[in-house]
């Protein structure tokens, strides 16, 4: 389907295609960030790089393929962490949903990230440190995990999914839930 | 942002040095554009040499793009050694070192760090409380960062229903 998206494509079916374009075209161009500096969905792409800078199409597209390839490695599978788990592996899993959804479920061993958290990773963690980042569905787990790999973390990893997938997949004890 | 370049921010992101808080620190500055998700911190503490206040070492964090974490990491150890009046002086292609000319696209990247060093550097920063949060940027607009904040900022405003109820 990434065939598709071209120069010509709507912004909204390039995210719709690229979920992480946005972040890529933020990282490096400084795209999308917000009110000033984003796009409308009808945009097409050619105008979004012409309007900031004559950006070469080609060179913007290629950018967000390899981004899109670059989340795809961030991501571990739910079965991956449960046997890094299993063997003793040296991995410390970081949960960032809000406190009540931490203390109705979470994944054993866990770490519910706080603002003190936050700080002690980036300050006293060692930088090669393995931590999967465990959101609700795997919807803002890459966002944080790019985060960390920015400031010099590369073996962050965001888990695919999600708890709910973890609870689909690996253990059926940890009880899925909607938030209304 | 040509490949040599691109190359450079990528070798500089690999390996930022002088990442992260800094508890000692003499001075702090902050810059940053919150509409856009920006925001740079920057700390420095000082020694004396030779009967001159020199900067002995500076950190950073930052939340904005590759560019502005690679530059700052290169001026974080240019500024080494300096005063803080030739700090000061320095202009943004100087602090972007070895990274070369940016484009003018990311100029602004430069801009930001020495607008956190001056901050830094300026006297009324020099008073660091301690007791300050330095770390907890405020008013970010959508970013990164936020992803990771979201979880705490619902707290205390969802209703959780288990699907096997």
């Amino acid at each position: 389907m990434s065939e598709t998206i071209t120069g010509d494509s709507p912004m909204q079916a390039v995210l719709q295609v690229f979920p992480g374009a946005q972040r890529a075209l933020f990282r490096k161009y400084h795209i999308g960030g917000c009110s000033s500096c984003g796009f409308q969905p009808e945009e097409t792409l050619a105008g979004v790089c012409e309007r900031n800078g004559d950006l070469p199409v080609a060179g913007v597209l290629e950018q967000i393929r390899q981004s899109h390839e670059e989340d795809a490695r961030i991501l571990i599978e739910p079965s991956d962490l449960a046997k890094r788990r299993d063997n003793g592996a040296d991995v410390r899993v970081v949960d960032i949903r809000s406190r009540e959804e931490f203390e109705a479920v979470h994944i054993d061993g866990s770490q519910l990230l706080t603002q003190d958290l936050m700080q002690e990773i980036l300050g006293s963690w060692d930088n090669d440190q393995l931590f999967v980042i465990v959101d609700h569905q795997g919807n803002k787990s890459l966002d944080a995990a790019a985060y960390y790999l920015g400031h010099g973390m590369p073996n962050v990893h965001a888990l695919r999914g999600g708890i709910d997938a973890w609870s689909l997949e690996v253990d059926s004890a940890v009880r899925r839930y909607t938030l209304n | 942002m040509n490949d040599e370049l691109q190359k450079k921010v990528a070798e500089a992101i690999r390996d930022p040095k002088n990442v992260g808080e800094m508890a000692d620190a003499d001075s702090v500055g902050t810059v940053g554009n919150s509409e856009c998700g920006e925001m740079l911190r920057l700390w420095v503490k000082y020694r004396e040499q030779d009967g001159e206040k020199v900067i002995d070492k500076a950190s950073f964090q930052s939340f904005g793009c590759e560019t502005a974490i690679a530059v700052a990491s290169l001026a974080t150890e240019l500024i080494q050694g300096k005063t803080a009046a030739e700090a000061m002086e320095m202009k943004p292609e100087e602090l972007s070192g070895e990274l070369g000319p940016l484009p003018p696209m990311k100029i602004h990247c430069a801009e930001l760090v020495q607008g956190a060093l001056r901050d830094a550097l300026s006297p009324e920063s020099q008073a660091l409380s301690q007791a300050e949060s330095p770390a907890k940027p405020d008013g970010l607009a959508p970013t990164l960062r936020d992803s990771l904040n979201e979880g705490q900022a619902k707290s205390g405003s969802i209703n959780i229903q288990f699907l096997d109820e």
